[in-house]
């Protein structure tokens, strides 16, 4: 289980989260939705400390920091408890797709290489990659890149992975393959926080949904509720911006 | 001047000059490693923006990249043994070599510091954190993800900075070391054949640098094997096609790694 607690957060003048409080279970796939500037990225780095909370809390497990009093210890064990996929997939340029995936399982896990490299090969098969392990990344499509990055992920065995739109830079076409491992890891139980702008998406993966707009959680429950019955204003007019109009008549 | 062109000289001056050459890869190799030292120290307090050393960082990358290698080498030789006396220290007797290197290192590490700097600030930022986010140490992140990859970044710029180091170590002469040059001009008093000894000593230096390029230049495809590269006929061709950042940094600086 994930608890964020009264997360702040303020880039100088610009308070940009204000006593954000957030529960994941485990098992449960949360989609975060807003505008850009609304701060849900800042939120989602937040979690592994990637941005430094002003204030608050944070629970991952049975790991607990205090954001005021965190040590650089305590961040190192927050972030060995959860994995992050990027929207730039941010994977090691000098290191094949095995040896992205193999390097925490050897470097912070300390596994040997013949079982590092044996997970890692099987999460590679297991999204589509079986036939690229030594390939380098520039030589990857932008969404094997990322499916790479969500094996990489993976293999650290999490308690929750944060996804930070992670098809965000990838071509139209590139889209559904990436959104498809997503999909099947998050049928497998795996907790996740996912920050994207895929509606459809959304709608069919999240266990919940949360709308965020202006630093705080403006909305949040069942996809059904959110999109079929937003109660808010603002939701409303994010979800009319966002999503056509259905029925046009031409 | 002196004796009428004798093509032959060249050939009979090539050993001769060969038997120093140990000198000058000696001064190379000495201030490469006094430099490289001196430009991570120098490096890291303006990588890290550490208040008063990041100034004296500043003021010594002014100096020695602002004043010319003669005055830097007259002002080490002959004023740094003056100023040391004052607070007890003999250095009169150190020899001659002491000095030199000391001059060419220093010289080379205000080089080497801006080519450390703008190596390792070219590693884009997202692969450091995703590093931090799989929870390695901020130095286990530097060492097995940004070093490897700023390593490849430097080739070009350290391959002009070694070249130029080399050609600079001719001026070590003025202070009486015996290294090639010095052997040149000996030489071209003793026979008075001048343009002979100079183009001996041309042809040595080019070869050197020949040779030292033609060896960087492996080492960087061997550092670069993970970019995509064109195909072998290509390359053959290569002249300034790739736009990437590293072929671009190595392009702008003029004469060595410096870029500001």
């Amino acid at each position: 289980m994930i608890a964020l607690n009264q997360i702040s957060k303020s880039f100088g003048r610009h308070q940009v989260l204000e006593n954000i409080s957030l529960t994941v279970n485990t098992g449960e796939v949360v989609v975060i939705l807003g505008p850009s500037g609304s701060g849900k990225t800042t939120l989602l780095r937040c979690v592994n400390y990637l941005e430094k909370p002003g204030s608050g809390e944070i629970a991952v497990g049975d790991f607990k920091v205090n954001c005021a009093q965190a040590r650089r210890s305590d961040i190192l064990q927050l972030r060995r408890k959860t994995a992050m996929v990027f929207q730039q997939y941010n994977l090691f340029r000098h290191k094949t797709a095995l040896e992205n995936v193999m390097e925490a399982l050897l470097v912070v896990k300390k596994i040997s290489f013949a079982e590092a490299r044996k997970r890692s090969v099987a999460l590679l098969e297991k999204v589509g990659l079986g036939a690229k392990l030594d390939e380098y990344p520039s030589r990857l499509s932008g969404g094997q890149q990322q499916r790479v990055g969500i094996a990489r992920a993976l293999a650290l065995e999490p308690e929750v992975i944060l996804f930070d739109e992670p098809t965000s830079a990838l071509d139209p076409e590139l889209v559904g393959e990436v959104l498809e491992v997503i999909r099947s890891i998050a049928r497998e139980g795996i907790t996740m926080i996912v920050v994207t702008h895929e509606m459809g998406f959304a709608r069919d993966v999240a266990n919940r949904v949360v709308f965020m707009d202006g630093g705080v959680i403006v909305e949040e429950g069942t996809p059904d509720d959110v999109f079929q019955r937003p109660k808010e204003e603002r939701t409303k007019q994010f979800l009319r911006r966002i999503t056509p109009e259905a029925n046009y008549t031409i | 001047m002196g004796a009428p062109f004798d093509i032959s000289y060249v050939f009979s001056f090539l050993p001769k000059l060969l038997d120093t050459l140990g000198v000058t890869l000696m001064i190379v190799a000495g201030s490469l490693l006094n430099g490289i030292l001196a430009g991570f120290l120098v490096a890291l307090p303006r990588m890290y923006k550490i208040p008063v050393l990041r100034t004296l960082a500043g003021i010594y990358l002014s100096f020695f990249r602002g004043t010319p290698i003669l005055i830097q080498l007259f002002l080490f030789y002959y004023g740094l043994p003056e100023i040391l006396k004052l607070v007890g220290l003999d250095l009169t007797r150190a020899p001659v070599m002491f000095f030199v290197i000391l001059t060419y290192g220093l010289h080379t590490g205000a080089y080497a510091a801006e080519m450390i700097r703008a190596s390792v600030a070219a590693v884009d930022r997202g692969q450091v954190e995703a590093a931090y986010a799989a929870g390695m140490t901020p130095y286990q992140a530097f060492s097995r993800i940004v070093l490897p990859q700023a390593l490849a970044i430097a080739v070009p710029v350290f391959s002009n900075l070694v070249i130029a180091l080399l050609k600079d170590t001719s001026l070590a002469f003025t202070l009486g070391v015996m290294e090639m040059t010095g052997k040149a001009q000996t030489l071209g008093t003793l026979t008075q054949h001048f343009i002979e000894t100079y183009l001996a000593l041309a042809l040595i230096y080019l070869a050197i640098s020949f040779t030292l390029e033609k060896l960087l230049v492996v080492a960087e495809r061997h550092l670069t094997r993970h970019e995509i590269r064109e195909s072998r006929s290509n390359s053959l061709f290569r002249l300034k096609k790739r736009g990437s950042l590293r072929t671009v940094m190595a392009d702008i600086d003029i004469g060595k790694g410096g870029i500001r």
